[in-house]
């Protein structure tokens, strides 16, 4: 297999390391050399040559070919056999539904949040339960990962010069969870949005970090989602409904399947409950100008429509936590994608 | 023993060219577009810098055209209204 890339020699494993970090290729945190044997390794797992290209990103004129994809995996820690995921994740940041310039470098800090699901996220061990967002799993730190470094390295979106959030968030350095199908309430979110059961795909939204929410006291899915619903009005953000992510663990779960209540009605539910009128929005100074009588009864939603919130099961089995994902900016500047990951 | 580690970065590019339009040498009489990036106040900022073209310049006309997201480009629609009635265009991108 012949790599195109440019390469360096270091004396040892541990000079290897500190040369990337001399370079410029890591998060922060220490990478695995990216050796030909490990690149080719990941190459074979793809079935990917190494010079098919994999994105071609617009707004940079940057190729992303499937040498620079296993590079970067390699980097970040991946095994072989999570390539194709980091793979169709990379076509999901790339398509122009999530206009990929926007969260990227926007000062509003966005993180690429991503849902696995299929039968791969079982194969590859990922987490979908305890400590869903946190550390311990391999498959969702380094795929996670993986797709940061793509961004970082290949993309050229570096913190500072073209990434200019001023804030950031954790879930920059990887925010991968698997759905739990097993438990969940409903069908899979890849069946959700046109897939089949037993497809495997990924699904990318432009996400500012987890909001968790706690409600011990309700055994309703309306109780569950007015605390919800309480906590993402006034998180109206910039005003300019972006998506939403709601993530429900184990105990909230179990709720909506005992009352029967489908994604559509979690959704619409949470649209009709997260009305704020145009008069608040003016008063905490999200919408310009000064609130008139009018404006008091002039409703403004937090999101578009009821699909515009991407209801999720995932999380532990127990604890009373829930949580909520703004999405970034607008749904005009970027929108969820989902992409199959094709294991050839 | 040595190792051999590959780079993650693009590969130089060494035919790649920017095909810039021309410069006008003045705009006395130039129709100026002003590409509005949606931000709080975008378009104030723009109007005063058409001002100071007409005023101090020269410039004929302005028109002025938001963009859906301060994010994406400018759509065919408001590209084809610019190339058909601004000999120069205004654009940026900040907050």
């Amino acid at each position: 297999m012949q790599l195109k890339s440019r390469h360096y020699d270091a004396p040892d494993i541990s000079e290897a390391m500190e040369l990337c970090y001399a370079k410029g290729w890591t998060d922060g945190l220490p990478v695995v050399p990216p050796t030909a044997e490990r690149i080719a390794a990941m190459l074979k797992a793809a079935e990917l040559e190494p010079d098919t290209q994999i994105a071609f990103i617009e707004n940079r004129q940057v190729s992303v070919t499937a040498e620079k994809v296993a590079i970067n995996s390699v980097l970040a820690g991946c095994k072989p056999e999570y390539m194709p995921v980091v793979v169709a994740a990379i076509e999901a940041i790339a398509d122009p539904l999530y206009g990929y310039h926007g969260p990227a470098t926007s000062t509003g800090g966005s993180a690429v949040f991503m849902v696995v699901n299929g039968p791969i996220a079982r194969e590859l061990d990922m987490n979908c339960g305890d400590n869903l967002f946190g550390p311990g799993w391999r498959a969702n730190a380094t795929i996670g990962r993986a797709v940061r470094l793509v961004m970082r390295n290949t993309i050229g979106t570096l913190p500072g010069v073209l990434d200019r959030s001023s804030l950031g968030h954790p879930g920059k350095y990887t925010f991968c969870i698997a759905e739990n199908e097993t438990d969940s309430p409903w069908p899979p979110l890849h069946v959700e949005r046109g897939f089949k059961r037993e497809q495997n795909a990924v699904t990318v939204m432009a996400a500012l970090g987890v909001h968790q929410f706690s409600n011990g006291l309700s055994s309703t899915p309306e109780g569950v989602l007015a605390t919800a619903c309480a906590q993402m009005r006034i998180s109206a953000g910039t005003a300019r409904q972006p998506q939403y992510a709601l993530v429900f663990a184990g105990e909230h779960m179990a709720i909506m399947t005992k009352a029967g209540w489908t994604r559509d009605d979690v959704a619409r539910f949470c649209l009709e409950h997260t009305q704020i009128s145009l008069a608040e929005l003016k008063r905490i100074k999200l919408k310009d100008g000064e609130a008139d009588a009018e404006d008091e009864t002039h409703m403004m939603s937090l999101v578009q429509t009821p699909q515009d919130f991407l209801v999720i099961a995932a999380g532990g089995r127990a604890g009373v936590q829930s949580a909520y994902i703004p999405g970034w900016g607008g749904k005009a500047g970027s929108q969820s994608v989902t992409k199959e990951i094709r294991q050839r | 023993m040595t190792v051999q580690i590959f780079d993650p970065t693009p590969e130089p590019k060494k035919d790649r060219h920017i095909a810039y339009a021309p410069r006008p040498i003045s705009l006395a009489g130039l129709r100026i577009g002003l590409v509005d990036n949606s931000k709080f106040n975008s378009d104030q900022l723009l109007l005063r810098i058409a001002g100071l073209l007409e005023r101090d310049y020269g410039a004929k006309t302005h028109i002025m055209r938001r963009k859906r997201s301060a994010g994406v480009p400018p759509s065919q629609e408001i590209v084809d209204e610019f190339k058909a009635s601004c000999d120069v265009v205004v654009a940026g991108v900040g907050d």
